[in-house]
Formats: C-alpha cells, structure tokens, sequence
C-alpha cells in the first residue's frame, strides 16, 4: 500500500510538473525551473509561471480531489456506484443561478459567489426533500437530485434561448462546458476555505464510512450515528462541489469515475481510499487541463468536453479489461 | 441482564405486542419464537435500540436503551441480523474489524493491539480463522453468518442478539451455529435469539420466549413449554409430541386437523419414539 501512494504522490507531482511545461507560450524545464527558484524576479516567464500556470494547476488540483473526494463520500454514503457529486444538485443549481445572473447582466466577478450561494442552497433543498425523521432517506435523495437537477437544467435552458445576444449564451455555455481559462490566486483564495472545511468534514467521516459498508442496521448497531454521518457526509460534499463548480464551471467524469479506479487500486476503506481519490481526481484534472490548453493552443478546449471523450472510452476499456481478468 | 418492563411493541401504529414483562440473565440463551409477523424480530430490534417500544422501557444492565447515546448502547448490545449487503471487495477480517467500532474515538483510525486479539478470538470462537483473508463474496451462506456472527463478538458486549441465524442454513451449519451460541451463553454472555424451529430452540435454548396473541405466552424452561398448549397456541396448529430416549420432549405441527393433539404436561402421555426415531438398527 506504501508502495502505491508514494507511485500517486510521483504521478501528481509529475502531472504538476508537466502541466508547468505545456501551454500556449513554449517554455523550457530550465525557463520553469529559473521562475520557481526566483520568485521574485521580474519577465515575462515569472509572470507566466507565477501568474498564470501556477494558481490554474493549484485550481486545477483542488478541482480534481474535491470531486473526487465528494463523489467517494457519497457513493460509500449512498452505496451506490452510479453517483456522482452532482447528485445533490449543487452545479445544476449554480449553473441555473449563473444563467440567469448573467441574463440579469450581473458584473462578472459577482457571479462565482452567486454560483456557489445557490450551490449550497440546492444541496440544502435537496437535503430537505430527502429529510426522513432526523436522518435522510438514500433513495429519496437520489429522487430530489435528479428531479431539482433537470429542472435547473431546464432553466439553463431556458436562459441560453432567451439570451439576447451570443455574448450571453456563450459565457453560459462556456460555464456549463467546465475551464479553468482566466482563473487565478485569488479565486483559489476565495474557494479554500469552503475546500478546507469540506476536507476536514471528510476526515471526520473515514470510520463511519467504513462501518457503513456492511449496510445502515449494522453500522447502527456498531455505534455509528448514521443520521448525524449523512449530515456530515452531505455537507461535505455539498461545500467541495459548490467550490469545484465555483472554480471550473461543469467538470463531469472525475467525481464519478475516480472512486472507481481508486477502488480497484487500494480497496474500499475510506481510510486509504480518500486520500487515493484526491491524488488521482488531482491528477487527473491536472493533466486534463494541461492538455486542454496544449491540444488547440492558443485557444483552449473545454475541460469537460475532453473529459468526456478521452476519459469515459478509457474508464470503460480498463474496467471491463479488469473484469475478464477476474 | 436484559430487561422488559412492561414493552409495547407497533409498527406504523399498529401494535403487535402488549405489557411485555420480562428477564433474560447473564449466561442465558433464550430463544424467541412465534408466527411470523408476531413481532419477534421488532421485539429483538427494540432491545437493540433500533426501534423504540411503544410503551414500557427496555433495560440492559440497568440502563434504559432508548436513552443510551449510540455509542454506549454499541459497547452493551450486539445485533446479529442476517440481511445480506453488497460488500465491495471486503475481506472476512476486514468485515469483522468493524465490530470494533464502538472501542475507538472518531480520529482512531488503526487497530490497536485489543483489537486485533478481540477481532482474531471472534474468529477462531466461529471457526473462520482460516480464511480471515478471503473476499467476502466468495462465502457461502453458513460462512457469512459466521462472519456476521463474528462482527457481533468483535464488538465484545455482554449481550448478543440475533434475528433468525439459522436461516437459509442446511442443517449441519444450523446446528454448528446454535452449538456455538450455546458456547458463548455458557461463557457468559446473555444469548437471545429469533428462531423458527420449536425443536432447534429446545434442543440448544434455556429457555423459550412464545410470543403470540399479541403477548408473551411464556418465558420457560424448552419441555414445560413444549409439553403445554402454547405451541398451538402460538401458531394454531395441531401438534404431535415425541419424547425422546434422553426423556426430551419434541413437537411436529400435524397436517391432519387436531385429532391427536396431545396437550398438557406429563412424560408419560407421549409416545415412546420408535427404534428408528432414536438412529438403532431395527432387530
């Protein structure tokens, strides 16, 4: 198992690495190796390290293990593979929220706030719907993200028809899409401590989750406080996606497939199994975005688009190649 | 010591069971038996803490569970249930690990040495030692309720209950589980469980709880009550006794009416079991 972690931690820090390397402006290890050693110096190359591929790899990072992160906390919540962090209709009721502030004409700058606030309030709408008693009834939460999801969707929607000019649609577009194109420090700044309090939730979730993998009755009879854990778990996961979609719009795939691959690489305990989730959603988002900007450079492709493509065909060759290999 | 002071027990505002008295001592294996949708397994489901009784109170070791945090109630009661999971990939050892639960505060993540030495004497006390290491979902039904069983003994508490652990077992598995139940009450622990076999629960039980009638028909000793009518009672069958060559008694519900229901105590109205019945070579 020490042997596997310390390959992620290589694979994230290569990732990194790599993702300094590749963009619009070629530069040379010896370039990106001068700008971090020098921080303080002036150039074009510094500002370029420092300013532009830096906190978007630091974005992208943190993008990459809060989805996948959330979409382990609540899979093993729900257990159920098929869930993703968007179940709890965070990023349906951001984009929604988006659409319509960006209708509405809403200064630029306002809208991630605005995204996150509606974020964490269809989570919260979510939670109520699917409020049994004091605890929250799985099937029902599945039943009010999916409803309140569509029904946001159809608000998007609604908002790309009625745009008024094409500048509209596309700034809504390119949010659903999912980039991390003109993001910087102080977003990251903005969104760390939703991260942090979501992550330190998560912490506090490990052994429940674990108890909970032999079903609700016996991780009850355990000890487990299993209505007080689904609270946690779902405020967790609500405060990582908000902050994921806050920072890069729609990004689909990683939530729901890295706690897959994690699986198969170091089991199903939640106390080896997060922190792999985070390592490999932070990779993965990493290289994802390194390449989005490389692939059509200067311009850049959407994160989720490339996601999609490359990412579902390959999750699905491993996943059945593994199990014939069974 | 479990006990029932007067326990009402509903379901969805239907009652099932009224002014249930009763106690089940340490070292103790009671066995709970009725028709089914009676109420045994809410009834066990409520000494667990899981489901609140209607009126009364529920008592283990002079505590009322329903006011127990969960956390203390896990340290006093073990639920065994049979009910099936999905389990991804688990191990036999990991499965039974987390029966140690309720022994570590939230940030005590790894076993300590207590726990690896209560998690290895659970599963050498089933006999599943030998394949601690294998996936879960390669057992087969008598494994898994060992395994199931096993979590409960993890969790080291003084009472352990179990709903139907015989169930889907072929006989030999059943008997193996009952002895082993048997073992653990003989060592201390206060053993109650829900079966459905008369004659399993007078064979390995001290006692059986007859539930029926939206009561408690009786907690006594398996051949007073076998010997009496609360059988058919219980279950509105006729019954047929056999006493066996040991001077047991056994029931078997009849499919012919109730002409030769032998109701009533008294060994000598019960006919001796024949030569077959007791496993001799006829002469």
């Amino acid at each position: 198992m020490t042997w596997r972690f310390a390959g992620l931690i290589v694979i994230v820090v290569a990732a990194a690495g790599a993702s300094l390397l590749v963009g619009g402006t070629s530069l040379s290890l010896r370039d990106v190796t001068g700008a971090l050693a020098h921080p303080h110096f002036g150039g074009a190359v510094n500002a370029i390290v420092w300013q532009l591929r830096l906190p978007r790899i630091c974005i992208a990072a943190t993008v990459g293990a809060s989805l996948a992160l959330c979409g382990a906390l609540l899979q093993g919540m729900l257990r159920n593979p098929l869930v993703d962090p968007y179940l709890t209709g965070v990023s349906a009721g951001s984009a929604a929220a988006i659409a319509i502030a960006v209708l509405a004409g809403v200064a630029a700058p306002f809208t991630p706030g605005i995204g996150f606030v509606a974020g964490l309030g269809a989570a919260l709408l979510v939670a109520a719907l699917a409020r049994r008693g004091s605890g929250i009834d799985a099937n029902r939460l599945i039943l009010a993200g999916v409803s309140l999801s569509t029904l946001f969707a159809a608000v998007v929607t609604l908002a790309i028809v009625r745009a008024q000019s094409n500048d509209y649609a596309s700034a809504i577009v390119a949010w659903l899409a999912g980039s991390m194109a003109g993001r910087g420090w102080h977003d990251l700044a903005t969104a760390a401590p939703y991260v942090a309090a979501g992550a330190v939730l998560s912490v506090w979730a490990v052994s429940p989750l674990n108890a909970l993998r032999v079903g609700d009755v016996r991780a009850r009879t355990v000890g487990v406080d299993v209505d007080r854990a689904q609270w946690i778990i779902l405020a967790s996961s609500s405060l990582l996606a908000a902050s994921s979609v806050v920072l890069a719009g729609m990004v689909g795939f990683i939530g729901l497939i890295v706690p897959h691959i994690a699986r198969r690489l170091v089991g199903s305990d939640a106390r080896v199994l997060l922190p792999a989730c985070a390592f490999i959603g932070a990779a993965l988002c990493m290289i994802a975005d390194a390449v989005c900007r490389w692939v059509v450079a200067p311009a850049e492709l959407p994160i989720g688009v490339l996601l999609a493509f490359i990412g579902v065909p390959a999750f699905l060759y491993l996943y059945l190649h593994g199990e014939r290999a069974r | 010591m479990i006990e029932l002071r007067g326990v009402d027990v509903a379901i969805a505002g239907r009652t099932l069971l009224e002014s249930l008295d009763a106690r089940f001592a340490p070292g103790e294996l009671v066995a709970i038996l009725g028709r089914n949708g009676v109420g045994k397994t809410t009834l066990l489901r409520a000494i667990a803490g899981l489901h609140a009784p209607a009126g009364g109170s529920i008592h283990v070791d002079g505590a009322d569970v329903t006011r127990l945090a969960v956390m203390q109630r896990a340290l006093r009661v073990a639920f065994v249930t049979s009910d099936d999971v999905l389990l991804d990939a688990l191990r036999v050892r990991d499965v039974v690990a987390i029966g140690r639960f309720p022994h570590h505060r939230w940030w005590q993540w790894h076993e300590q040495a207590a726990d690896d030495t209560a998690i290895d004497r659970a599963l050498d006390a089933v006999g599943i030692a030998a394949f601690a290491q294998r996936l879960f979902s390669t057992l087969s039904s008598g494994e898994r309720q060992r395994v199931w069983i096993a979590l409960g003994l993890a969790q080291a508490t003084p009472v352990l209950l179990l709903d139907e652990p015989t169930s889907h077992l072929d006989l030999r598995v059943a008997h193996e589980i009952l002895g082993l139940l048997r073992t653990l009450a003989s060592e201390g622990k206060s053993v109650v469980c829900v079966l459905h076999d008369l004659n399993d629960a007078a064979a390995y039980a001290d006692r059986i709880v007859l539930l029926g009638e939206g009561r408690l028909l009786c907690a006594d000793a398996p051949d007073a009550v076998l010997a009496s009518d609360l059988p058919e009672r219980a279950y509105g069958v006729a019954m047929e006794r056999v006493r066996l060559h040991d001077a047991r008694l056994r029931v078997f519900g009849t499919t012919s009416g109730s002409k030769r229901l032998n109701a009533g105590g008294g060994g000598g109205r019960y006919p001796e079991p024949s030569r077959a019945d007791r496993g001799e070579a006829p002469q």
